[in-house]
C-alpha cells in the first residue's frame, strides 16, 4: 500500500477491520468480482472506494456491475440494485461465471483442508451428521468458475483439517466421480480450467496455495499472532517456509471508510477493538 | 377470459399432499409466506419441496412437518440466523430426506425444465462431494422412478463437440406447483417484477401450475402499455392472488424490507421442535393473513415500508 505512514495502531482497529482490509487488497482495479453476503461486501465496497474504482461487482441473486450506495444485508437486498448495470437473476449471475467473466470470488466456509477444499454442508458424516449447516449455496459454482477465490474464515483447529467432512467447494485436489480417485484440479476441469482458491484469510493469518501442488502455505500472520501459534491451530502440517511477514494493518483512511461511510450501522463490522 | 383470481386459501389448496412444490424469490426476499402459513394451517403433508434456493420460508414449512423431501442447495436466514435449524434438526433425526445440489446446478436444472429439455449441462462443482454417488439420497431411498424423480442424480460425459473435458448432466427440475411473490400482476396474469427478478421467470415457466401472489392486482392494460418492463407473460401464470404484505417477514424491492427482528427470533425460537410449535401457535394457527398483519401492527409495518425513491426502508438496522 502507498499510505504506509497512515497505518493505524493496534489499539485503533479490531480483527474484523483487519480481515476486511486484507480482503479488499486481494482485488485489482477493473476486475469482475463475485461477492457473497457478509464481511466481503464491506471489503469489496471498500476496494471500490480506494484502489479499485473500476471493479465490476456481481451479486449472486442477479445484480451485475452494481454500485450500491448503502451496504446490502444480503445479496438479494433491494440495496444491491442501486447504480447497477443490470438487475437480473441467478441464471445470469451463474451463466456469467460459467462463461468465464469472473476474475475473483469471495467465499466463506466452516472447514478447509490443505488443498483448499471447503465444507459448508455438514459437520461429521454426511449420512449421519452431527450438524447440518446451510448447504452449498453458490459457493461451489463461484469457486468452479472464477479465476481466483478468496475464503474468509474463523481460524480454529477443528476447522483447518486434514480432510473436510464433505467437499462442498472445489480446491486444488479433487475427487474424480463416479470412482472418486484424487486428481489435480487442472485435470478435473479440462479446457475450462481457469484457476482456483488463491487465498484463505483467517482470523490468524493469510494463506496461499503453491502454484504446482496446490498445497496451502502461510503468507502473513496477523499482528499479535505468531507462526507457532498458527501451526498449533492446523491439523495438517502447514508449510511455513514462505512466510513473508506480518499482515498489513488497516490504514486510518480505510477505517474511516468502513465505519463512517460503508457500515456506520455496524451491520457487519463492529467499531473499534470489539471487532 | 378465464378468471384467474383466487384467495390465499384456494392457492394453498392447489398444493396437494405429496405435491412437488417450488417457491421463487431469494433466501429472505419475495418469499410468499402468506401461502406457506396457509399450507401449515391446512396441515399439508409429504411435500417434495424443490427450490432453486431455500431460505426462511423453507425452514418454516419444514419445521411444521409439511415436507418429506427437500431438494435444493441452501437454507438459512442470511444475517439473521446462520443456518436452517429446523432442516438441520430433521436431517439429524432422519425425519426428512435432503437431496443436495449446488445453487448454480439448481438454477440450470430449472432452466432446463423451463426450456422443455430433459437435462442441463455444466461444469459446476466437479470433484466435490455434491457428485459423490454415495450421497444420492433419493436413489438410496428407492425413489428414482424416472417419472418425476430422475432415474439418476447426475450423469457425466465428455464434451462431444469441442474437446472441453468432463461435464455433468443435470436432470431438469420438475415441479407441480410454483408460487411466486411479486409486486404487480394483471388480471390476465402478466407479472411485473421490480428489482432483481431472481429465479422467478424461469420457475414460472418450468412448473405445471404457476400461482402469482401479488401486492396488488393492476389493470392488465396498464402493464401492456410498457410490456418491455414486464417479467412474465400472462399465459404462464395460471392463478393470481392479491395479498398485500404477502412476503412478510421476507422483503420486497420497492415495497418493504426484511423484518430482521422477526427472522432473528424465528431462528432462535425454533431451534427445538417445542420452540417451533410455540412459534406456530403464536403466529400461524388460529390466524389468517389479515389477523397476522393486525398482530404485527401498523407501526412495525410502517417501519419496514420502502422509501418510494430509494426502493428500500431508511429505518432498517441491526437490532432496531
Amino acid at each position: 500500500m502507498s499510505l504506509n505512514s497512515d497505518y493505524a495502531k493496534p489499539e485503533e482497529y479490531g480483527l474484523a477491520d483487519l480481515l476486511c482490509c486484507a480482503a479488499a487488497r486481494e482485488v485489482q482495479d477493473n476486475e469482475v468480482v463475485f461477492v457473497g453476503t457478509g464481511l466481503p461486501m464491506v471489503a469489496i465496497l471498500l476496494a471500490q472506494r480506494t484502489h479499485a474504482p473500476n471493479l465490476k461487482l456481481i451479486f449472486e441473486a442477479g445484480t451485475l456491475d452494481g454500485r450500491p450506495a448503502e451496504i446490502p444485508t444480503s445479496v438479494g437486498d433491494a440495496r444491491c440494485e442501486a447504480g447497477s448495470s443490470l438487475a437480473s437473476g441467478q441464471y445470469d449471475a451463474f451463466s456469467v461465471a460459467q462463461r468465464g467473466y469472473v476474475d475473483l470470488g469471495y467465499l466463506g466456509g466452516a472447514e478447509v483442508d490443505e488443498y483448499g477444499n471447503v465444507n459448508t454442508t455438514c459437520i461429521g458424516d454426511y449420512l449421519n451428521p452431527e450438524l447440518r449447516l446451510t448447504g452449498s449455496g453458490g459457493n461451489p459454482d463461484i469457486n468452479s468458475f472464477a479465476q481466483r477465490t478468496v475464503f474468509i474464515m474463523l481460524h480454529e483447529k477443528r476447522r483447518f483439517v486434514e480432510n473436510v467432512s464433505y467437499i462442498t467447494s472445489p480446491g486444488w485436489r479433487l475427487k474424480n466421480w463416479p470412482t472418486g480417485e484424487w486428481v489435480h484440479r487442472r485435470e478435473m476441469y479440462g479446457a475450462s480450467f481457469r484457476g482456483g482458491p488463491s487465498a484463505v484469510i483467517s482470523t490468524l493469518g493469510v494463506f496461499r496455495f503453491a502454484e504446482d501442488t496446490g498445497r496451502m502455505y502461510l503468507d502473513t500472520y496477523h499482528p499479535g499472532t505468531t507462526v507457532e501459534q498458527i501451526l498449533e491451530q492446523c491439523q495438517f502440517k502447514l508449510d511455513v517456509s514462505r512466510v513473508s511477514g506480518e499482515t498489513a494493518p488497516p490504514t486510518r483512511e480505510e477505517l474511516h471508510l468502513i465505519h463512517d461511510v460503508l457500515d456506520p450501522e455496524e451491520i457487519f463490522i463492529p467499531k473499534g477493538k470489539k471487532g | 377470459m378465464k378468471n384467474k383470481k383466487i384467495t390465499i386459501q384456494e392457492a394453498a389448496e392447489l398444493v396437494r399432499d405429496g405435491s412437488r412444490l417450488t417457491f421463487a424469490g431469494f433466501t429472505i426476499w419475495r418469499k410468499p409466506f402468506a401461502v406457506a402459513y396457509e399450507l401449515i394451517r391446512q396441515q399439508r403433508r409429504n411435500l417434495h419441496l424443490i427450490e432453486v434456493g431455500g431460505g426462511s420460508i423453507s425452514d418454516c414449512l419444514i419445521g411444521a412437518g409439511c415436507v418429506s423431501v427437500y431438494e435444493s442447495c441452501w437454507v438459512g436466514h442470511e444475517l439473521y440466523g446462520k443456518y436452517g435449524a429446523n432442516l438441520s434438526r430433521k436431517v439429524k433425526n432422519r425425519e426428512i430426506l435432503m437431496e443436495d445440489y449446488s445453487h448454480g446446478e439448481m438454477m440450470f436444472r430449472f432452466a432446463a425444465a423451463a426450456a422443455g429439455v430433459p437435462f442441463a449441462v455444466s461444469q459446476s462443482s466437479l470433484g466435490t462431494d455434491i457428485h459423490n454417488p454415495e450421497y444420492d439420497m433419493l436413489g438410496r431411498a428407492g425413489l428414482r422412478d424416472g417419472v418425476k424423480n430422475p432415474r439418476s442424480k447426475y450423469q457425466f460425459m465428455d464434451d462431444p463437440f469441442y474437446n472441453g473435458g468432463k461435464y455433468v448432466l443435470l436432470p431438469a427440475a420438475k415441479a407441480d406447483v410454483a408460487v411466486l411473490s411479486v409486486q404487480q400482476v394483471g388480471e390476465e396474469g402478466t407479472v411485473r417484477i421490480e428489482g432483481q427478478c431472481y429465479c422467478d421467470p424461469t420457475v414460472a415457466r418450468a412448473a405445471d401450475i404457476t400461482i402469482a401472489i401479488a401486492e396488488e392486482i393492476v389493470p392488465e392494460s396498464y402493464l401492456r402499455q410498457d410490456s418491455h418492463v414486464n417479467t412474465i407473460p400472462s399465459f404462464e401464470v395460471d392463478y393470481i392472488v392479491e395479498c398485500p404484505w404477502n412476503a412478510h417477514p421476507s422483503g420486497m424491492f420497492g415495497r418493504y424490507d426484511v423484518d430482521g427482528d422477526f427472522l432473528r427470533n424465528f431462528f432462535q425460537q425454533t431451534r427445538s421442535q417445542e420452540g417451533f410449535d410455540a412459534f406456530a401457535r403464536e403466529w400461524i394457527y388460529g390466524l389468517d393473513h389479515d389477523s397476522y398483519l393486525d398482530k404485527l401492527g401498523v407501526t412495525r409495518l410502517q417501519r419496514l415500508r420502502a422509501n418510494t425513491v430509494l426502493k428500500y426502508s431508511t429505518s432498517r438496522g441491526k437490532g432496531k
